[in-house]
């Protein structure tokens, strides 16, 4: 063995742990990359009860499905309900319909508020208990007694004369259209019938498996509940739908990146060096990057997120771009007689130069707080340098002189070289400079910003129309907008809450929002349960109260007095929410209370009928009150978004100097001349931008960042040869460019607009570096005779 | 939940109105498109020694709904028809179910119109009916099939001719309610005025 081939061995044996690995997690661990379809919101973790507020919100939903099965009356929709889940049955460990919250699971809950139902009292009555008269209280029991049929009222009449409770129960009622009927649970919206189907999965709604067997199946149990009456309609909700569309989406995308930029740089290859040799040798290059990015990540993220392959997937063409210099320059170098580890030793520079520019470009997207982008960047970085140490380490030693032939691309190179304009001081050169500063400057004075969320992700419209108008139906509580109660202990919380509803009462009566859902709307603090109580001893239950009054009234004795008395007050032991969440009738609100978090107690607020117009008023009505905090998640990801815009914006500015104190130890006063044309071609695509009417958002400038490293290498590779424009470097910056545009410019096709955005940027930018760096040598060019550095 | 509870109460009481041990006593009913009476209520609470009194008229119309109105000791009425079941307390309305959010609404009619066509097998859905019928008068007993609606309505005992005549309603707590109906009307002219603009 060679001295010389060392490091080629020792790298052999990394790339043999890499294949170990790689064999490992797709075949025997069965890597499966997830579909999260959060993964690309920013994360919040400077607070622990935000972060677990939010994760609350989401965790009850993301494991839930609810369907609609609707007709225009109710046996129908009842019939196709059945038809429905007969389909889903056989497959319950997939989905479960969800019993706990169907009839019989509430009778525990009620059973425990009956025995607390002296404190359980709406606001409205007890507010009429501190200003109605004891004649209304007498009036009201009397009516409930003598009502027909003895009055609508739950249990009997001696538990509850004066209604109290029963309006409770009432107003809980309210908190969801959802009705049980025949055994089913019902929903309308006045004209259709609806049965409503809750299921729980039983599958990890992010697994790709799990996504390909329910999809289909509720597909198939649509369809036979469709078929015997065509006018069924079937309303499906449920984080997996978004998952399982986000996710073939994003399947197909890195297929079609993949497969196209394979294609297109083995094409590429082919037609500059017309041997097979030259394709192996970048496929391997590339193909260890692959791997070593995949492995590297597992190790780091211990998951892979589909994302991050679909962008992993442009990392193909710009791999590549490492081996091609090097076998360009060794095509060059076969006219002397130059070994490959002397022209390695010779390109070394420029190639770590290359590679370290370019790695910045991607690891500026890691400092946004979004960990799908985190995880892009970190992906595609380890992929450049497993690529990069590839050709670094068995290029000399698998490539000899004579190992790549010319093809008829290198002397077309050559001579189109020869044609191109340079930047002179001439008349025609300020024309040019003129034309460009007027069309960046319309241009740019168009371009604004826009920070919306769908730029993160953008479902397919059917799935959010199905979505909405489930929402709608079952007037459910918004996901991304509510308040956080905090407190110093759990009464704390509850007390704070109900400041907060008291003022969100007024809201709901003017119909800004239809309701909203609190722990402490079933279980009141402490403090309210010690008021209310105080409340009814003094105006219900006293010696001159409405309870003596009403008995004088039915002819009842002292006796019956002292009995209704003692039966009221057993029933107003204190409530605690302990005790309710013990309760299976605690599950529509379970998620709401957050316990005991990072040494303090918290609860959440949810809000029902939330429309935009609302939030501003929402957010006003939670001011100034302690421990009380408005989230709105939506609006937050747009401000990040927003943030980190303008901050990456400044990113994008600082890093070219940066980059030009990196450059300048080597190139000097030619330093702006492998800058420039990245520079301009930036300023281009955001011209271009303005001028078709787009909007900046963050991911074109986090492309712009990257396409300062991979633009830079082009202005490197041509600086590195005196006078700047040497045909090889011409050639490697075509095929560089060629390939870089094909994986890019499929990315632009994604239908994630962020990956679109990124992809169209570094489609435009590239496209405009390639055809202007050649403008910034300052020199001729010298024939390819003479190409040896 | 309560209110399906409270609701399929007055479901089952309603249903008294004409129900049956089903062919026999659906074929001794009448079936008046129009049917009022008055009816006397005496409710027996647990502790009490007296009664609790009370009276008023009801009306039953085809196509409409039901009016229930206590006039003594307090006037008081209820109103169920197709879309609504609403409760007046005096000129207040101390009570309103809308049948498009409340499906015990539609559920409670449809019964009640379906007992007045003479239609039993829907109130079997829910009750076991247990009774006996001579030659012009008949008497049942409701039991709610489902244990939970058992134990908040109790038993109900019914009897009756060519209409029903008596009602009784045990609950489960001891309080006894007795409904007797007499004065039996039908036709246009047994809606009074005030109970026709009611409608």
């Amino acid at each position: 063995m060679n001295r010389r081939n060392l490091p080629a061995w020792l790298w052999a044996s990394v790339v043999c742990f890499l294949l170990a690995h790689n064999a490992y997690l797709w075949l025997g661990e069965r890597l499966e990359p997830d579909s999260d379809i959060l993964a690309l919101l920013p994360v919040e973790e400077r607070d622990p009860v935000l972060k677990k507020a939010f994760t609350h919100m989401v965790d009850s939903a993301q494991q839930r499905m609810i369907v609609l099965v609707g007709a225009d009356d109710w046996a129908q929709a009842s019939r196709a309900a059945g038809t429905y889940l007969s389909v889903l049955a056989p497959r319950n460990n997939l989905l479960q319909p969800d019993e706990q919250i169907t009839d019989h699971s509430q009778q525990d809950g009620i059973a425990l508020a009956r025995q607390h139902r002296l404190v359980l009292v709406t606001s409205r009555d007890e507010a009429a208990l501190r200003s109605q008269p004891k004649q209304y209280w007498v009036d009201t029991a009397l009516a409930k007694l003598y009502g027909p049929f003895g009055g609508i009222r739950p249990g009997a009449w001696q538990d509850d004369p004066f209604g109290l409770f029963a309006e409770w129960i009432q107003a809980r009622a309210q908190e969801t259209p959802v009705r049980p009927r025949d055994g089913r649970l019902f929903v309308s919206d006045g004209g259709r019938q609806y049965v409503v189907l809750p299921f729980r999965l039983r599958v990890p709604a992010f697994s790709m498996a799990a996504q390909e067997a329910v999809v289909p199946l509720l597909e198939k149990a649509r369809q036979a509940a469709r078929k015997s009456n065509p006018q069924v309609e079937v309303v499906a909700a449920g984080v997996i739908l978004y998952a399982a569309a986000a996710g073939a989406q994003a399947k197909w995308e890195v297929s079609i990146i993949g497969i196209g930029s394979l294609l297109g740089i083995v094409a590429l290859i082919w037609l500059t060096f017309y041997s097979l040799k030259p394709i192996a040798l970048i496929l391997l290059s590339v193909g260890v990057g692959c791997l070593g990015a995949l492995s590297m990540c597992w190790l780091l993220f211990e998951r892979i997120h589909l994302l991050t392959l679909v962008f992993g997937a442009s990392l193909i063409g710009a791999a590549q771009d490492y081996g091609t210099y090097f076998l360009c320059y060794r095509l060059a170098a076969d006219g002397q007689s130059l070994d490959s580890y002397q022209l390695l030793r010779r390109l070394l520079p420029a190639l770590v130069l290359a590679l370290v520019t370019t790695v910045i470009g991607y690891l500026a997207l890691a400092l946004t707080p979004f960990p799908g982008l985190r995880q892009m960047a970190v992906f595609s970085a380890l992929g450049l340098i497993f690529a990069w140490l590839t050709v670094i380490f068995w290029f000399p030693a698998l490539v000899r002189a004579g190992t790549v032939k010319s093809a008829p691309l290198v002397q077309w190179c050559a001579a189109s070289l020869e044609r191109w304009p340079s930047l002179r001081r001439r008349r025609s050169t300020l024309w040019v400079a003129g034309l460009f500063i007027t069309f960046a400057a319309l241009g740019l004075s168009r371009l604004e910003g826009q920070d919306d969320i769908r730029l993160l992700q953008n479902p397919p419209k059917e799935l959010i129309d199905e979505q909405i108008k489930l929402s709608r139906r079952l007037d459910a509580p918004a996901p991304a907008q509510f308040f956080i109660v905090r407190g110093a202990t759990s009464e704390a919380v509850l007390q704070r809450e109900e400041a907060l509803t008291q003022r969100l009462e007024p809201l709901v009566e003017k119909k800004i929002i239809s309701g909203y859902q609190a722990v402490s709307s079933w279980v009141p603090s402490l403090r309210t349960q010690e008021t209310r109580r105080q409340l009814i001893e003094q105006r219900l239950l006293n010696d001159d109260g409405a309870l003596a009054a009403l008995a004088a009234r039915i002819g009842a004795d002292g006796q019956w007095i002292t009995a209704a008395r003692d039966r009221l007050r057993a029933a107003g032991a204190k409530l605690t929410p302990d005790d309710f969440l013990k309760t299976s009738a605690a599950e529509p609100v379970r998620h709401l209370w957050l316990g005991q978090v990072a040494g303090s107690y918290a609860g959440i607020v949810a809000l029902r009928g939330v429309s935009a117009t609302s939030l501003p008023l929402l957010q006003q009505a939670g001011g100034g009150l302690d421990g009380v905090q408005w989230v709105d998640k939506v609006g937050e990801i747009s401000a990040v978004l927003a943030r980190y815009r303008k901050y990456m914006s400044w990113v994008v500015l600082l890093s070219y100097f940066a980059i030009y104190g990196l450059l300048y130890r080597r190139y000097r006063g030619a330093t702006w001349r492998a800058l420039a044309p990245t520079a301009l071609a930036s300023v281009a695509t955001l011209a271009l931008l303005g001028l078709a009417g787009q909007s900046l958002q963050l991911f074109h400038v986090l492309a712009l960042m990257l396409l300062l490293g991979v633009g830079v290498d082009y202005g490197i590779f041509f600086q590195e040869h005196p006078g700047g424009r040497d045909p090889i470097a011409w050639l490697a910056v075509v095929l560089s460019a060629l390939s870089t545009l094909l994986s890019f410019g499929l990315l632009s096709l994604s239908k994630t607009p962020a990956l679109q955005a990124f992809g169209s940027t570094i489609l435009i930018g590239t496209v405009t570096v390639w055809l202007i760096v050649p403008c910034f040598g300052h020199e001729p060019p010298r024939r390819l005779e003479r190409v040896a550095p | 939940m309560k209110q399906l509870r409270a609701c399929s109460f007055m479901l089952a009481l309603l249903a008294l109105l004409g129900a049956a041990p089903v062919a026999k006593i659906q074929t001794m009913l009448a079936k008046p498109k129009v049917l009022c009476g008055r009816f006397d209520q005496s409710k027996q609470l647990v502790g009490l020694k007296k009664p609790l009194i009370s009276n008023g008229r009801f009306c039953v119309v085809v196509d409409k709904g039901v009016l229930w109105r206590t006039l003594q000791p307090f006037p008081n009425t209820l109103k169920l028809t197709r879309d609504e079941i609403i409760q007046l307390r005096g000129e207040r309305v101390a009570l309103r179910l809308d049948a498009k959010q409340e499906p015990t609404v539609r559920m409670i009619n449809s019964v009640l119109f379906a007992l007045l066509a003479g239609d039993l097998a829907q109130l079997e859905k829910l009750f076991d009916v247990d009774g006996t019928a001579q030659d012009n008068s008949w008497s049942v007993t409701l039991k709610a099939r489902e244990p939970g609606l058992a134990k908040a309505i109790g038993s109900i005992a019914l009897d009756g001719g060519v209409y029903v005549k008596n009602i009784v309603i045990s609950e489960t707590g001891g309080d006894r309610t007795a409904i007797v109906f007499s004065a039996i009307q039908t036709g246009d002219g047994a809606l009074t005025a005030d109970e026709a603009a009611l409608f």
